[in-house]
C-alpha cells in the first residue's frame, strides 16, 4: 500500500563553508501530502532544488519511485514525473495565461521542430490545447485565459503556477510555499484546492510552507529541520508537541535551558 | 465562446497575407514600368536582404533572448558557400586567377546553392554552439563577435585561396539581375530581380514564423522568460538554444546568399561588426520581439541610409539661397540624429513586441467599441 515516491538520502549540500541542508533523509509514500517546515534559512528550498535538478547534492542520494535522479537535469527529472512551483512566483511574463499552460505541454511532444515547423503535428498540437482548456477549466482560471500571466492577482497567480505544473502531468508535486501572500480565507481554500488535485490527479504532494494552519490541516506527516538539520517528524499532532520544534520555532528560554543543564 | 483547441485563422491574419500578397504584386508591377534603375528597386532589394538577417537576428536576440553578435560571420558563411557553388566553371579560371581556377570545378543551381549556404552556416552554428552558448548575456555577444572576426581573417587567408580566393572578390556568379526573363536579342521582357528577393524574404520570414508560433516558439519564449521556469517544466535549454542558433543562422546564412546576389561580388573584407550592427540597429528599432518590425524597420533603415537621405550629400539650393551644412557626408550626421530620436521616442521600437495582425485585432475592436457607444 505505501508505495515509496521519493527517497531522500542523507543528503547534504555545502555552499563554500556553510551547510544549508546537512544529512537530511527523508520518505514519501503514494497518495501523501508531506510538508517540510522550518524557520527561515532552515534549508528547505534547498532541499527542493536538490529534489528537482537545480542543485547537485554534495553528499547523498534521491531515488524516484526507485530510481536514482541524483545529478540528473531539471528537464530530465520533470520529465520522469516531478513538477513544482517557485517561493517567488516564476509565471512565463510574455505569456497569457493560456500560453503559460500550454508551454508546459511541450516536454510531451512528439513533433521535432522541422514537423512543428511545417504544422505536420496538427493532432498534437490540438491535444495539448484542449488538455489545457481542460486544466484551465479544473483550476477555475478558464475565463481568465486571455489575460497577461502576470496581470494576474496574487492568489491567481500562485494558482496558475500550479495549473502549469500539472500540465507537466507530474505523479509528484513539490509546492514551495503556495500560499505566501495569501490571506487567511486564500489560505483555507488553497488547502481545499490541494486535497481536491491530489484525488483527481493521483499526486503525492511535498510542500514547504509557513501557515501553520494550512499545514497542519492537510499535511498527513511533516518533517521540521532547523539549521539543515532534520530535528523533528511525525503526524501533525506529534510534530506540534515536539519540544525540539517549539524551541527551535519560539526560541529556548536561556534560563530553563541552563536549569536544565543543572538538572541534567 | 472562443474555440481555442484550434489555433484560429482570423481575419486579421487573413488580411495580413492579403497585405503582403499586395506588397510583392505592387513591387511586380512597379517593376515593370518604372526604369529599372530606379533606387526604389535598389532599396527593395537590400531591405528584404536585411530583412531576413534581422528577423532571423530577431528569432535569437528577441525570441529566445540570446544576445549574439555573430550575424555578419554567418552571412559571409551563406555569401561565400553561394558564390563558391554557382560561378560557371568556365568563368573560374578569370576568377581564381591566382589559384589556377580553384579547387571547385562544377556548379548547382542557385536555389541549391542558397539551400547549402543555409546548411553550411548552420553547421558552423552548431559547432560554435557548443561552447559559445554556455556563456550568457555580455559573455556570449562577446564571444560571437570573435567567431564572426576569425571567420572573416580566415577566408582571406591564402592558403585557402583555392576554395576562398584568399583576399580577392568572388564574382561573375548569378545575381538578382539574372533572373530577369529576356528574348533572344538579350532584351529584358520581364522583370523579376526585385519580386525573386522579396519572395525568398517573404517564404523565410513565413517558415520563421510558423516556427514562432508552434510549440518550439513557445518552449523557446519561455527560456526567454525564465530559464529556471523553463527547464522546470520540462524544456531541456541546451538543444533549444542550439536550435534556436542552428536556425538563426541558417537564414542568416540564407541572407548572405542574397547579399552576394544582390552586390554581385563577395569579399570576406566586406563583412564587418559594422554590419551586424547595421542589423542589432534595424532589430532594435522595429522591436525587440516583432517580425513585422524587423521588416519594416530594414525597409526603412536601408530607404533613410541610401536613398531618402541622398539630397544632404549635395548642394542644395532653395532659390537663390544655398541651404547651409549641405556636403558630403552630412546625411550620416542627419541618419544618426534620426536614429538617436526614433530610439528616444520608441523606447520599444516601432512595433514593440506586436506584430502586423495584433494591429488589425486592436484597430478592430477599437471599431467595434466606437461602434456600440454610439
Amino acid at each position: 500500500m505505501s508505495e515509496n515516491v521519493l527517497h531522500i538520502d542523507h543528503l547534504t549540500m555545502r555552499f563554500g563553508g556553510v551547510v544549508a541542508v546537512n544529512d537530511l533523509s527523508m520518505d514519501i509514500n503514494r497518495g501523501e501530502i508531506v510538508a517540510l517546515i522550518g524557520p527561515n534559512g532552515a534549508g528547505k528550498t534547498t532541499a527542493f532544488n536538490m529534489v528537482t535538478g537545480v542543485y547537485q547534492p554534495t553528499e547523498g542520494k534521491i531515488s524516484l519511485e526507485g530510481r536514482d535522479i541524483t545529478g540528473m537535469r531539471p528537464d530530465e527529472i520533470t520529465k520522469l514525473g516531478v513538477a513544482r512551483t517557485f517561493q517567488n512566483i516564476r509565471l512565463f511574463s510574455s505569456m497569457t495565461v493560456f500560453d503559460n499552460v500550454l508551454t508546459a505541454h511541450h516536454l510531451r511532444r512528439t513533433s521535432n521542430f522541422l514537423t512543428a515547423t511545417f504544422r505536420l503535428n496538427l493532432a498534437e498540437e490540438k491535444k495539448m490545447r484542449q488538455e489545457s482548456e481542460a486544466l484551465l477549466k479544473e483550476v477555475g482560471l478558464w475565463e481568465l485565459k486571455d489575460e497577461m500571466a502576470t496581470s494576474l492577482p496574487y492568489g491567481k497567480q500562485r494558482l496558475l503556477e500550479i495549473a502549469r505544473a500539472l500540465a507537466t502531468q507530474p505523479r509528484l508535486l513539490l509546492l514551495d510555499e503556495p500560499a505566501a501572500g495569501m490571506n487567511p480565507q486564500e489560505t483555507e481554500e488553497l488547502g481545499a484546492f490541494i486535497k481536491e488535485i491530489k484525488d483527481k490527479f493521483h499526486l503525492t504532494v511535498f510542500l514547504i510552507e509557513h501557515h501553520m494552519n494550512l499545514v497542519m490541516d492537510i499535511s498527513d506527516r511533516i518533517y521540521v529541520i532547523d539549521f539543515g538539520k532534520q530535528i523533528s517528524e511525525g503526524t501533525p499532532a506529534e510534530v506540534q508537541d515536539d519540544p525540539a520544534v517549539i524551541a527551535a520555532y519560539l526560541g529556548v528560554d536561556e534560563e530553563e535551558e541552563s536549569n536544565g543543564e543543572v538538572g541534567a | 465562446m472562443k474555440d481555442l483547441t484550434r489555433k484560429k485563422i482570423d481575419s486579421a491574419t487573413i488580411i495580413t497575407g492579403a497585405i503582403v500578397i499586395a506588397v510583392l504584386l505592387a513591387s511586380f508591377i512597379a517593376e515593370q514600368f518604372m526604369p529599372a534603375t530606379s533606387m526604389l528597386f535598389t532599396v527593395l532589394k537590400k531591405s528584404a536582404t536585411y530583412a531576413l538577417v534581422a528577423v532571423s537576428m530577431n528569432l535569437l536576440n528577441g525570441f529566445t533572448g540570446i544576445f549574439s553578435l555573430g550575424q555578419a560571420g554567418f552571412m559571409l558563411l551563406g555569401a561565400y558557400t553561394y558564390g563558391i557553388f554557382t560561378i560557371p566553371v568556365a568563368e573560374r579560371m578569370n576568377v581564381y586567377q591566382y589559384y589556377n581556377g580553384g579547387l571547385v570545378q562544377f556548379v548547382v543551381p542557385w536555389y541549391v546553392a542558397m539551400l547549402l549556404a543555409g546548411l553550411v552556416a548552420a553547421f558552423f552554428a552548431f559547432l560554435i554552439g557548443l561552447p559559445v552558448l554556455r556563456l550568457k548575456s555580455d559573455y556570449l555577444a562577446i564571444a560571437s563577435l570573435g567567431f564572426a572576426e576569425i571567420i572573416r581573417a580566415l577566408f582571406q587567408w591564402d592558403k585557402l585561396g583555392p576554395i576562398t580566393n584568399g583576399s580577392n572578390m568572388l564574382r561573375l556568379f548569378p545575381s538578382f539581375n539574372d533572373f530577369n526573363i529576356r528574348n533572344a536579342s538579350g532584351e529584358v521582357v520581364v522583370y523579376l530581380d526585385t519580386l525573386v528577393p522579396l519572395l525568398i524574404t517573404t517564404l523565410c520570414v513565413g517558415i520563421i514564423v510558423l516556427l514562432i508560433n508552434s510549440t518550439f516558439g513557445r518552449a523557446l519564449k519561455a527560456i526567454r522568460d525564465d530559464e529556471i521556469a523553463a527547464e522546470a517544466m520540462g524544456i531541456r535549454l541546451a538543444s533549444h538554444k542550439r536550435l534556436a542558433f542552428c536556425v538563426s543562422s541558417f537564414f542568416a546564412g540564407v541572407g548572405g546568399a542574397m547579399l552576394a546576389m544582390y552586390q554581385a561580388t563577395v569579399q570576406a573584407n566586406g563583412f564587418t561588426t559594422i554590419m551586424t550592427y547595421e542589423i542589432l540597429l534595424i532589430v532594435v528599432i522595429g522591436g525587440i520581439g516583432s517580425v513585422t518590425g524587423s521588416c519594416l524597420s530594414a525597409f526603412l533603415f536601408v530607404a533613410a541610409s541610401e536613398w531618402w537621405l541622398r539630397f544632404l550629400d549635395q548642394k542644395q539650393m532653395l532659390g537663390n539661397f544655398e541651404v547651409p551644412l549641405l556636403r558630403n557626408g552630412f546625411r550620416r550626421v542627419v541618419f544618426s540624429i534620426i536614429i538617436m530620436v526614433v530610439v528616444l521616442f520608441f523606447r520599444r521600437g516601432i512595433m514593440g513586441t506586436k506584430e502586423l495582425p495584433d494591429l488589425i485585432r486592436g484597430f478592430k475592436n477599437r471599431r467595434r467599441k466606437e461602434a456600440a457607444s454610439k
